[in-house]
C-alpha cells in the first residue's frame, strides 16, 4: 500500500520494477514508432487527423508533434524530443531512438540485479567520454559553398525523396549566403517562405527577391514592370476618420459635400508627393515605380496612382517590411515629408501572377538583396507541407554548420567512433560503472544499426563490417546506404551538424538517468488542465 | 463613403461561438436565397458587408462569408465522423444559395447536434477554416481551459503568422473595410484567444471599429466547481482585456449572471427553449445579434462600426448589454404604437448579457433596431378620432420608435432604426414558438399547423448602470476565490500581479457606470 493512497485515495500508483517497466516499455515503444523513419532510406508515416487532413512525413519532429501521446512517459520524451528540434532544428528521431536504447541497455543489467543509480553513474562517465570523442574528431573548417550544399544534402535527404532534396539543397544554401552579413548573426527570418499550389515540388526555387501573395488592386496599372523603383512605405493613402472620435456639422447638403472634400484634399496631397517623386526620379527615363504599402490604398487614391503608372500594393504584411528594404534596398517610409530618392529602393523585375484568386507578386532580381524567397511549389497541401518542413530543418542545418564552424561525419560513422572509445575506455573504469559505460556504447549503435535495417540490409552483418573497417583504417567509417558496404563519410560528403550531436548525448543522457531512476509513478493530480 | 460596401470581417473564436456563428450564417444564407424572389422590397441589410465574392482555380465565383474561424481539433468534425463543412465553395455566382435550387440538405434533428458544423448550411471558403492542433476538443485531456492557454496559442508564431495570413487575404482585398467583430467563447481558453487577436487587431488596424461579442453558452451547475471557477475567471480576464483592445464589447448570454452564483436562465414570454442545449441558446443569441448589428450593415446612410462604438462607449464605458424582444408581440391587426403602448413602462426587452433586470437602472446611450413590422402598421390614425396617445400622433414608424424611447428613457443619447426585413426562422432554426403565425404574428390560444417562417425582433445594445452591480459582484467573486488552490489557472501563464491588476481595472470600468455621479441626475 503506498503511502499516497492514505492521503488520497483516489490515486493510482506503480512503484519500483512496475514502474520501471512502464517507463521502458513506453520508451520502446516510441523509439519502435519512429525507428524506421531514420535516415534517407527511411520509410513514411501518414498522419490522417481527425478532420481527415492527411500528412505524410518522416521528420520526427512533426511525426512527435502530430501523434496524440497519451502516456505520461511517452510523451515526456517526446518533449524532450522536439525540444532537441526547437534548439538545433534536427535528431528528433536520433534522439528518441538513442533514450529507448539506453532504457533497453540499461534494462538488461537492472534485470540481473543491478541497481539504476550505478547505470546511471557509467551513463554519466559515458557521457563525458563520448563528448570528448565528439571533440576529438568534429572537423574544423571553412564553411564554403560546397561543404554547407553537403550539410545540407544530408540534412534533407533525411526528410524527402533524394531528387527533391537536391533542388532544396541548392535552394536552401544560397537563401542562406545571401541573407548573411558579416558581423551580424544570421536571421533565418529574412528568409521568407512562401507557398504557391502549382506544378510539382521540383519546381520550389529561391528567389532573388521577394514574392508577396497579393497583387496590385487596379485593372489599369501594369501587371509587368522592368527596371523599377521601389517605394516602402506605411502611410495611409485612404481616407478614414481620425483616430480621435470627431464629427463636422454642416447645414447644406454642399457644405456637406465641401467638408468631406477639404478632407480627402489630405489624402490627395500625399497621393501628389509620390506622383511629384516618380515624375522626378522617371522623368527621362522608361522605369517603373511601384509602391509597397503596409496600410491601406483606397479606390480613388489607386486610381489617381494608376494613371500616372504607378503600381501600388496595399496593406502589405507587417513582417515584410523589413525584408522588403532588406530586398530591395531604400528605406521603409513612415511620413512623406522628407521624401527623397534615396529611400527609394530598386528591382529589376517586378511582375504579377495570378492563381485562381489567389495573387502573388514577384519582385526580383534585386542587385545583392540581404533577404530572399523560397518560393514552394506543389501539386497539393501535403506535399507543400513536407516540403515547408524539410526546408525549415534545411535552413536550420546550415546556420548551425556556420555557426559551430565545424562539422561531425555523419552515416552512423561518429557513432561507431564513440562506441569504439567507450569501450576501451571501460577498462580504465573501476567497479560497476563500467557496465553503465558499456551500456551506454551498445546503446549509440543503434543508430548505424537502424540505418542499415532501413536501407535493407542485414544490421548485425552491416554494423560488423563497419566496425572491422573502423579499427583497421583509423578513419571515421559510416555506412553506405547504397551498398551496404562501410565508407568513410567524409570522403563521401555526409556531414552532420556538430550541435546537434552534442545536444543529443546531453539530453539523452539526462532523460534516459531521470526516468531510470525513477520508482514510482503517481497520477494523484487535480487538474487535467497539462494533461 | 458613398459607393462600395464598408466591409467587415467577422472572428468567430471558440466552439460556443462556432455555434452562434453557424446559425448567423444561416440566417445570412436564408436572407439572401429570399433576396433573389423578388417578392419583398429589394435588401435594406447589403450582404456585401459580410460576405465576399471570389473565384475558385477552376473559375467558378463564389460568394462565401468574410470570415476567420478558429476551433480546436475535433470541434468541426460533425458528429457522425464526416467532415461537413465543405470549404470548396459551390458555385452559383452572386448571390449563391438559392434554396430552391440546391437539394435541400438532411435537417439534422436536434438531438443528434452534436457541433455546430452539423446545422451550418453555408458554404466556407478554404481560407476561413484555421483549426488549433495544440488542443483537443473533447476528451479528458489537452483541453484549452485558462486565458492563459489561450493567450499562448496566439503568442506562437505559428498561429500568429497563421491568424495574420489569413487577416490580410481578407483585409487586403477590401476597400473601405470598416471594422472587425469578434464572436469570442468567455468560458474557456478563447477568452484568451480573443484578447490577443483584439490585441493584434488594434496594433494592425487602427482607426477600425472592433466589436467584439462575449459569448457564454448555457447555465452552470454549482457541482462543477473547477469548471465554474476558471469560468469566473476566463470571463473576467476575457472581458476586461477586451474591452482593453476593442472598440465595445457586449458579453452575450442567456445566464442570469456572471458570477459564481448560479441563477436561472432568462425567460422569453413567447418562446420555448432547453437553456441546457447549445444549439438553442446560440439560435436565440444568434437573433439577437443579427438585429443588434443592423446598424453597420444597412444598405442606406449606415452607421459605421466605428461611430456605433463612439455612441455607446463615451466615457470609458467601453462595455454594453445587450436585450431583445423574441419575437416582437404584434397580434394580428395591431399596430405598432398600440403594441409598443402593451409593454406600458417596464423595459420591454429580455436581457441577453447576464447582467440581471434592466428594470430601475438608467441607460447612458441606447441603439435599438426594431425589424420586420410591416409599412402598415406603423399607425392607424382613424381621421377625426384623436389620437390615443403621442405615439399614434406620430406619421412614420420611425418617429413612433424615437418617441417611444424618449418616453421610455428620456435624456438618453438614442438611436434606432426600424426594418422591413423580418428574421427568417427557417430550419435548422430550432422550433421554439408556442404560438405564432407563420409570418411571427403572436397569437392567442394553440398554435396552427403551419410553421413559422419569420418574426419580427426588437432588439437593443445599451450602455447601462446595470453593469456596475455586475462588473462589481464579479470583482467581489474574484477577491473571495482563494487563488493557490486554482495554481493550474495560475501556471497557464497568469500571474498574481495580473490578478490584483485585473481586479483594479473591472473595479475602474465598474466606476464608470456608477448611476449616481452623472451630471445629468
Amino acid at each position: 500500500m503506498a503511502a499516497i493512497k492514505a492521503v488520497n485515495s483516489k490515486a493510482e500508483v506503480a512503484r519500483a520494477q512496475a514502474a520501471l517497466s512502464v517507463n521502458i516499455c513506453a520508451a520502446r515503444g516510441l523509439q519502435d514508432v519512429l525507428r524506421t523513419n531514420l535516415g534517407p532510406k527511411g520509410t513514411m508515416k501518414m498522419l490522417v487527423s481527425g478532420a481527415g487532413d492527411i500528412k505524410l512525413t518522416k521528420d520526427g519532429n512533426v511525426l512527435l508533434q502530430e501523434m496524440q501521446i497519451q502516456h505520461p512517459t511517452a510523451s515526456l520524451i517526446a518533449k524532450v524530443a522536439t525540444a532537441q528540434d526547437d534548439v538545433t532544428g534536427d535528431g528528433t528521431t536520433s534522439n528518441v531512438l538513442i533514450i529507448g536504447e539506453l532504457l533497453k541497455q540499461a534494462d538488461l543489467y537492472i534485470s540481473e540485479g543491478l541497481h539504476p543509480r550505478i547505470i546511471t553513474e557509467g551513463f554519466e562517465a559515458a557521457k563525458i567520454k563520448a563528448l570528448e570523442v565528439l571533440e576529438e574528431v568534429k572537423v574544423t573548417k571553412e564553411m564554403k559553398r560546397k561543404v554547407l550544399l553537403d550539410v545540407a544534402r544530408t540534412s534533407l535527404r533525411t526528410k524527402v525523396h533524394a531528387e527533391l532534396a537536391d533542388v532544396l539543397t541548392e535552394a536552401v544554401v544560397d537563401s542562406v549566403l545571401a541573407v548573411r552579413r558579416p558581423g551580424y548573426p544570421i536571421d533565418l527570418f529574412m528568409v521568407e517562405i512562401m507557398e504557391m499550389k502549382h506544378k510539382l515540388g521540383t519546381d520550389t526555387k529561391l528567389i532573388q527577391g521577394l514574392v508577396l501573395d497579393h497583387g496590385a488592386r487596379h485593372p489599369d496599372m501594369k501587371k509587368r514592370v522592368e527596371d523599377a523603383f521601389i517605394l516602402i512605405c506605411n502611410v495611409s493613402l485612404e481616407y478614414e476618420k481620425t483616430e480621435v472620435s470627431s464629427g463636422f456639422f454642416y447645414k447644406t447638403a454642399e457644405e456637406k459635400e465641401k467638408l468631406v472634400k477639404a478632407e480627402r484634399k489630405f489624402i490627395e496631397d500625399r497621393v501628389q508627393k509620390i506622383i511629384d517623386l516618380k515624375d522626378k526620379v522617371c522623368a527621362q527615363s522608361n522605369k517603373g515605380f511601384v509602391i509597397i504599402n503596409q496600410k491601406g490604398i483606397d479606390p480613388f487614391s489607386l486610381d489617381t496612382l494608376a494613371k500616372h503608372g504607378i503600381v501600388a500594393l496595399r496593406r502589405a504584411k507587417r513582417r515584410n517590411m523589413e525584408r522588403l528594404s532588406l530586398a530591395c534596398g531604400g528605406m521603409a517610409v513612415n511620413s512623406f515629408e522628407d521624401l527623397t530618392v534615396d529611400c527609394l529602393g530598386h528591382a529589376g523585375l517586378v511582375y504579377e501572377y495570378t492563381l485562381g484568386e489567389e495573387k502573388f507578386t514577384f519582385i526580383e532580381e534585386c542587385v545583392n538583396p540581404h533577404s530572399v524567397t523560397l518560393l514552394v511549389r506543389g501539386p497539393n497541401k501535403h506535399t507543400l507541407t513536407q516540403i515547408k518542413d524539410a526546408i525549415r530543418d534545411g535552413l536550420r542545418a546550415i546556420k548551425n554548420a556556420i555557426e559551430d564552424g565545424c562539422m561531425v561525419p555523419g552515416a552512423g560513422a561518429i557513432e561507431v567512433a564513440m562506441a569504439e572509445a567507450l569501450v576501451t575506455y571501460k577498462n580504465s573504469i573501476k567497479g560497476r560503472a563500467r557496465l553503465g559505460v558499456q551500456a551506454f556504447a551498445d546503446a549509440l549503435l543503434i543508430i548505424p544499426k537502424v540505418l542499415a535495417q532501413n536501407a535493407g540490409y542485414d544490421p548485425q552483418e552491416t554494423l560488423v563490417k563497419v566496425q572491422a573497417e573502423h579499427v583497421e583504417s583509423k578513419q571515421l567509417v559510416g555506412i553506405d546506404l547504397n551498398t551496404g558496404e562501410p565508407m568513410v563519410a567524409a570522403d563521401a560528403g555526409v556531414w552532420d551538424n556538430y550541435c546537434v550531436k552534442k545536444q543529443l548525448l546531453h539530453s539523452c543522457t539526462v532523460i534516459a538517468t531521470n526516468i531510470l531512476l525513477v520508482d514510482e509513478i503517481m497520477r494523484a493530480g487535480m487538474s487535467s488542465l497539462k494533461g | 463613403m458613398a459607393g462600395g460596401a464598408r466591409e467587415v470581417l467577422t472572428l468567430q473564436l471558440g466552439h460556443f461561438a462556432g455555434f452562434v456563428g453557424a446559425h448567423w450564417w444561416n440566417q445570412q444564407d436564408a436572407a439572401l436565397g429570399r433576396a433573389t424572389d423578388a417578392k419583398e422590397s429589394p435588401g435594406e441589410l447589403c450582404p456585401d458587408v459580410l460576405y465576399r465574392t471570389g473565384r475558385t482555380l477552376h473559375g467558378q465565383d463564389t460568394y462565401t462569408p468574410r470570415l476567420i474561424l478558429m476551433d480546436l481539433k475535433g470541434g468541426v468534425l460533425s458528429s457522425d465522423g464526416v467532415w461537413r463543412v465543405k470549404s470548396i465553395p459551390n458555385g452559383k455566382g452572386s448571390p449563391p444559395l438559392t434554396t430552391a435550387t440546391t437539394p435541400k440538405p438532411l435537417i439534422p434533428t436536434e438531438a443528434s447536434i452534436r457541433v455546430w458544423s452539423d446545422f451550418l448550411r453555408v458554404h466556407l471558403h478554404p481560407r476561413s477554416i484555421c483549426m488549433i492542433q495544440k488542443y483537443n476538443h473533447d476528451g479528458e485531456a489537452g483541453r484549452l481551459e485558462a486565458f492563459g492557454q489561450g493567450e499562448s496559442v496566439l503568442k506562437e508564431p505559428k498561429y500568429q503568422e497563421e491568424l495574420e495570413d489569413r487577416l490580410h487575404f481578407y483585409v487586403e482585398e477590401c476597400d473601405y473595410l470598416q471594422g472587425f467583430q469578434i464572436l469570442c467563447d468567455l468560458h474557456d481558453g478563447f477568452s484568451g484567444v480573443g484578447a490577443k487577436a483584439a490585441e493584434l487587431l488594434q496594433d494592425e488596424y487602427s482607426g477600425r471599429g472592433i466589436i467584439t461579442w462575449g459569448l457564454l453558452p448555457g447555465p452552470y451547475h454549482r457541482g462543477e466547481a473547477q469548471r465554474n471557477i476558471y469560468r469566473l475567471l476566463n470571463t473576467a480576464f476575457g472581458l476586461v482585456h477586451l474591452a482593453a483592445h476593442s472598440s465595445l464589447v457586449c458579453p452575450l448570454s442567456l445566464g442570469g449572471s456572471l458570477g459564481l452564483r448560479p441563477e436561472p436562465p432568462v425567460n422569453f414570454p413567447y418562446l420555448h427553449y432547453d437553456a441546457t442545449l447549445p444549439f438553442h441558446c446560440s439560435a436565440i443569441l444568434a437573433t439577437a445579434l443579427d438585429t443588434v448589428t443592423v446598424p453597420y450593415r444597412l444598405c442606406s446612410s449606415p452607421v459605421s462600426m466605428v461611430h456605433l462604438a463612439d455612441m455607446l462607449s463615451f466615457c470609458g464605458k467601453k462595455v454594453v448589454t445587450a436585450g431583445a424582444t423574441i419575437p416582437f408581440p404584434l397580434a394580428p391587426g395591431q399596430s405598432l404604437p398600440d403594441s409598443l403602448m402593451q409593454f406600458g413602462g417596464a423595459t420591454p426587452w429580455t436581457p441577453l448579457s447576464a447582467c440581471g433586470e434592466p428594470s430601475g437602472t438608467r441607460c447612458f446611450a441606447q441603439s435599438v433596431v426594431l425589424r420586420g413590422i410591416d409599412r402598415a402598421c406603423h399607425s392607424q390614425l382613424t381621421p377625426g378620432t384623436p389620437p390615443p396617445s403621442s405615439l399614434h400622433a406620430c406619421t412614420t414608424g420611425e418617429e413612433v420608435l424615437a418617441q417611444y424611447l424618449q418616453q421610455q428613457q428620456p435624456r438618453v443619447m438614442s438611436s434606432s432604426h426600424l426594418l422591413l426585413t423580418p428574421y427568417r426562422v427557417a430550419p435548422p432554426y430550432p422550433h421554439l414558438f408556442s404560438s405564432c403565425s407563420p409570418q411571427g404574428m403572436v397569437l392567442d390560444g394553440s398554435p396552427k399547423g403551419a410553421a413559422v417562417e419569420s418574426i419580427p425582433v426588437f432588439g437593443a445594445l445599451c450602455s447601462s448602470s446595470s453593469l456596475h452591480q455586475t462588473l462589481e459582484a464579479l470583482a467581489r467573486d474574484l477577491t473571495k476565490l482563494d487563488l493557490r488552490r486554482w495554481a493550474s489557472f495560475m501556471d497557464a501563464g497568469v500571474e498574481h500581479d495580473d490578478v490584483a491588476e485585473l481586479l483594479q481595472e473591472l473595479q475602474s470600468l465598474a466606476q464608470c457606470y456608477h448611476a449616481g455621479d452623472s451630471l445629468v441626475d
